[in-house]
């Protein structure tokens, strides 16, 4: 036991002087090392998933485009955590607001469905930000107004969001070609964001590119984001300063919030054209880990979220080669957050 | 400095591996995919698709079977299936209703692989449709119903309050009526096809309120099947009659699907380069669905009602035959008006004697 | 009829409250001591698919039981190591608890989906279950955890506010500085009370798998774990208003599918949501009053509200 521990230490001591990226490359080798372990317990091979993975992903056009687009949502969920946590607030309600981006988008583009794609994409996108935002800023203001602490508010509102869409999807929207099925009638060829050559990768990544690029560019370059930081730093002596508190809280947690119903709104007018449940397998949820991940380090978030992209496809290859259930692959991505978790240095240096 | 050269040449050699070029092995006849929305081994839907792509290995020799469980209706599935071509699928059974509109993005793609969908209703040139006549096959097990209580209360529990549940219900409590005037079917909706803690409490509560026979059309019948034996209820099974051994006490009866042959059929007709979509509809006739064995405390003449019954939706009885009145009183099928196999998913009331809320 | 639908809410509640009041409980007794546990979701599923695998295996529901206790005790003490030990930041832990749970979950009950078990045996009671009102439903007719339930909130009220030991939990949860300033040892307190709420919420996750439904899906637990970390706040983190808590949430829970079963014109899904939306309104009826109940140590990053 304290021969493990030792080696544990030694181990630690040898990443910390490592250069970053390296440090997170070895982060990466030891969680697929211990998830490899896992694997060979449970009776798989880990190398042909990991090979099968690789081959997969990388040597394939296609499944090196869907790895993008998983890419798309998890780029929002995870500037709609950075963003906020930025002045000290936990966004953990990524999922909601996606939801409520996707469904006030759908509302759009089922009442302007006549439109023209340059008149009604734009509102869509529009109203996806405004949904998400709405969502995020009931909890910051309950926050603001020190009734509910947001974390709580935030993760239960969560579950509100999918079943109003399931009552809208079952009720007043319900398509009549399917009213077999819970789902909305398609979106007209106006409602659809655009793909790039013959994949899914849609015009979604450019929203999200944006919104890491303008997250970058706020905290870093604007005296919004140096006051941000002083708020995050110490509440107290920012509302000494004369900074409106409350609105602040508000504001950019409906910012934050917007930015995952961008993701919302991609996900229905892109990858399904039309409103129907289950639009989202946890990407708040995996945005909220990326962004804590990156420390907020916008380069940071565009790695991490490569990384889960990657693992995602694991996942696949684990549930179609291996015949693991896909859920297997969530060990993966906890053995990682473990690893980083403990080891403090990491997260202080990245800051 | 000694640890770092562990862990490099461990990455090392991973990574080589990992590129290593495949081992070669035997070419398949065929090699087929299919997903499912859940998992395999719940006695119910998944089941009976597992039971048939099974009866279709064993069929045809050489047939490889590379399947994903727990795929959900959403753009995911487009991934494994995406995955699964790679693999060197040529067929491939998306064998949930919501695995549709994605099913039919990767036949687009691909215009060399077919596919068969279970439950819907797209068409294309590689990608065709197939489903047991669920519906009209209800009636006879609501006589089974309609005898068997003694309460007059019958339970049925839905997952999601689509037009062909809505349908199977119907059928359900016409054919009920048809022999008990007095019976009731209550209808309590999960919004899930598969959520075990609101089918258990959804069980309970139907039971509390004074039903003795519950169903249902969920992915899966065992959780209801076992709290209605534990309470001392009776049950009628849906999707696999393999939920009977859950109730060695309270089993009615049951009515499952038998998908082997047609997916035989259709791999055969891959092989053969014959495949042709199409909009198939099959009932017990032609073997694709099969009404389970009577349990212990059916008593014969009861026996002979259904299968009399069953014989004559074989010979062309369709229980959906106006004029039929919804349970708030408006006729939604007129006198010589009759509802086919194409309108099944049209549903959105119940008739009379159902208690419930179909929107 | 309102007698027949108040009696099939209670009893509803009385099923679907029991596990809710074990998670609470041990999140409880987590919180008092400083910490939070956001991954309370995944202890439950571990505890569900552990007891399940335990279950089918050995043909045991009691084993199966224990089991999810310990498997719970033991992932806890993983969470320990790192927010106690590592000093880590408990919300992605929690978090990443919560993935960790999900995925080990998965991978245990893979085997095992589709088993058939006995479940655990029920007790009735000799004459008040055969009491008019009663007779028929499933009240007084219970599995041991249902009867443990409200004896374990007691005993977990005692522990934490008549013992030394207790006392000695919340004075860590406050401060941890003055904890350890009065001679205790904060870190030992706290990896105590987190041991004990992984057993509370193993057996939360248990009753789901091996009681209520008797068997095992992946993701079964639905967000009870999400719901028990409100409930902790609903109930002032207090382990006998815990109780209260519990059935008005298994209460909400039940009543949809009561009042659905009684042919009643609601949307379900509206219905649905109650328990949320619920939870959320009592949060903000009482949410000022609240904050002062809350340990003063509670995560520190974790309570903005001052």
């Amino acid at each position: 036991m304290s021969a493990g521990l030792s080696a544990a230490a030694s181990v630690r001591r040898v990443i910390s002087r490592a250069p970053l990226f390296l440090r997170y490359l070895f982060i990466i080798a030891l969680a697929l090392g211990i998830f490899a372990l896992i694997l060979v317990a449970a009776g798989k091979d880990p190398f042909k998933a990991y090979a099968d993975t690789f081959a997969y992903t990388f040597g394939n056009v296609y499944g090196f485009s869907e790895l993008i687009v998983r890419m798309i949502p998890l780029l929002l969920t995870a500037v709609a955590v950075a963003f906020p946590a930025r002045i000290g607030m936990i966004n953990v309600g990524g999922e909601g607001q996606l939801y409520m981006g996707a469904w006030l988008a759908s509302g759009g583009a089922l009442a302007l469905s006549g439109f023209p794609a340059w008149a009604l994409l734009p509102l869509m996108t529009l109203l996806g930000f405004i949904g998400g935002a709405v969502w995020a800023a009931i909890p910051g203001i309950l926050r603001a107004k020190k009734v509910v602490n947001e974390t709580i508010a935030t993760l239960l509102l969560n579950y509100v969001a999918p079943m109003i869409i399931s009552y809208f999807v079952f009720g007043p929207w319900r398509g009549v070609e399917s009213s077999s099925y819970p789902q909305s009638p398609a979106f007209s060829d106006g409602a659809r964001l655009p793909s790039f050559f013959n994949t899914r990768i849609h015009v979604g990544l450019l929203f999200a590119l944006v919104s890491l690029l303008a997250y970058w560019a706020i905290v870093e370059k604007t005296r919004w984001g140096v006051q941000m930081r002083a708020i995050g730093g110490n509440p107290e002596a920012a509302e000494r300063l004369g900074i409106p508190l409350v609105l602040y809280m508000v504001i950019v947690m409906a910012i934050g919030g917007g930015v995952a119903g961008l993701a919302g709104m991609g996900e229905v007018s892109a990858i399904q054209g039309r409103l129907r449940q289950g639009l989202s397998p946890g990407y708040g949820f995996t945005g909220f880990l990326i962004a804590w991940l990156a420390g907020g380090n916008p380069l940071g978030i565009l790695l991490m979220t490569f990384l889960f992209a990657v693992i995602t496809s694991v996942g696949d290859i684990l549930q179609i080669t291996q015949g693991l259930p896909y859920s297997v692959v969530n060990i993966l991505m906890a053995v990682i957050l473990f690893v980083v978790l403990g080891r403090r240095s990491v997260r202080r240096a990245s800051r | 400095m000694k640890t770092l050269k562990c862990i490099a040449v461990t990455v090392l050699l991973a990574a080589c591996i990992a590129v290593a070029p495949a081992i070669a092995q035997d070419k398949p006849t065929l090699i087929v995919g299919a997903i499912y929305v859940g998992s395999v081994n719940d006695f119910g839907y998944n089941r009976s698709m597992k039971d048939g792509l099974e009866e279709m290995k064993k069929n045809i020799p050489g047939l490889k079977l590379i399947e994903a469980e727990n795929v959900p209706e959403t753009a995911e599935s487009e991934r494994v299936m995406e995955n699964m071509v790679q693999q060197g699928a040529k067929l491939i059974f998306p064998t949930s209703f919501g695995h549709m509109d994605f099913a039919l993005n990767v036949a687009k793609r691909h215009p060399d692989v077919f596919f068969y969908h279970p439950g819907g209703y797209k068409v294309a040139p590689n990608f065709g449709n197939f489903f047991g006549n669920t519906q009209t096959a209800w009636y006879p097990i609501g006589i089974a119903a309609g005898k068997m209580t003694k309460s007059n209360k019958v339970g049925f529990i839905v997952g999601q309050p689509i037009g062909y549940a809505l349908g199977n219900v119907n059928a359900f409590e016409m054919g009920a009526r048809s022999v008990n005037p007095k019976v009731q079917t209550i209808v309590v909706v999960v919004n899930s096809w598969s959520d075990k803690s609101k089918e258990a409490a959804a069980a309970n509560a139907l039971l509390d309120q004074g039903c003795d026979i519950l169903t249902m059309h969920v992915d899966s019948p065992a959780t209801i099947i076992q709290t209605a034996e534990a309470r001392g209820a009776m049950s009628i099974g849906f999707q696999s009659i393999e939920s009977r051994k859950l109730a060695p006490k309270g089993w009615i009866t049951g009515l499952g699907f038998t998908w082997g042959k047609f997916m035989t059929q259709t791999a055969q007709s891959v092989i053969n380069g014959t495949f042709k979509p199409g909009f198939v509809r099959q009932g017990i006739a032609e073997g694709m669905m099969a009404v389970a064995p009577f349990g212990p405390s059916v008593p014969a003449d009861t026996q002979k009602l259904v299968n009399d019954s069953v014989a004559s939706l074989d010979k062309g009885f369709n229980p959906f035959t106006g004029p039929i009145m919804d349970n708030k009183g408006v006729v939604r099928i007129a006198k010589g008006e009759s509802w086919g196999g194409d309108k099944m998913g049209d549903f959105d009331w119940f008739v009379e004697g159902v208690i419930g809320q179909a929107k | 009829m309102i007698g027949v639908l108040l009696r099939g809410v209670l009893a509803g509640s009385i099923l679907s409250g029991t596990l809710l009041l074990y998670a609470t409980l041990g999140e409880v007794i987590v919180e008092r001591s400083g910490i939070v546990n956001l991954g309370l979701e995944g202890i439950l599923l571990i505890g569900a698919s552990v007891a399940f695998a335990i279950a089918s295996v050995t043909g045991s529901a009691y084993l199966g039981v224990l089991a999810a206790a310990a498997a719970g005790g033991i992932a806890m003490l993983l969470f320990g190591y790192l927010v106690v030990g590592r000093r880590a930041n408990q919300l992605a832990t929690g978090l990443a608890m919560m993935f960790f749970g999900m995925g080990v979950s998965a991978l245990v009950g893979k085997s095992f989906v589709g088993g058939v078990i006995a479940g655990l045996p029920k007790y009735r009671v000799p004459w008040l279950s055969y009491l008019p009102w009663v007779k028929g439903s499933t009240l007084f007719n219970w599995d041991i955890l249902v009867y443990l339930a409200i004896p374990v909130a007691v005993l977990a009220w005692w522990l934490l506010f008549r013992t030394r030991w207790g006392l000695g939990v919340r004075a860590v949860g406050e401060s941890p500085t003055a904890a350890f300033a009065a001679g205790r040892r904060p870190e030992l307190l706290q990896y105590q009370a987190l041991f004990l709420g992984g057993l509370l919420g193993g057996v939360a996750g248990a009753h789901l798998s091996v009681s209520l439904t008797m068997t095992w899906n992946e993701g079964m637990t639905s967000g009870r774990g999400f719901i028990a970390i409100a409930l902790v706040i609903f109930s002032k983190w207090h382990p006998l208003r815990a109780i209260v808590g519990a059935i008005v949430f298994g209460g909400a829970e039940a009543l949809q599918l009561q009042l659905q079963a009684q042919g009643a014109q609601v949307s379900p899904f509206l219905l649905d949501m109650l328990p949320y939306i619920l939870t959320l309104a009592v949060l903000i009826a009482w949410g000022g009053a609240r904050r002062s109940a809350a340990p003063a140590g509670l995560g520190r990053t974790f309570y903005g509200t001052e």
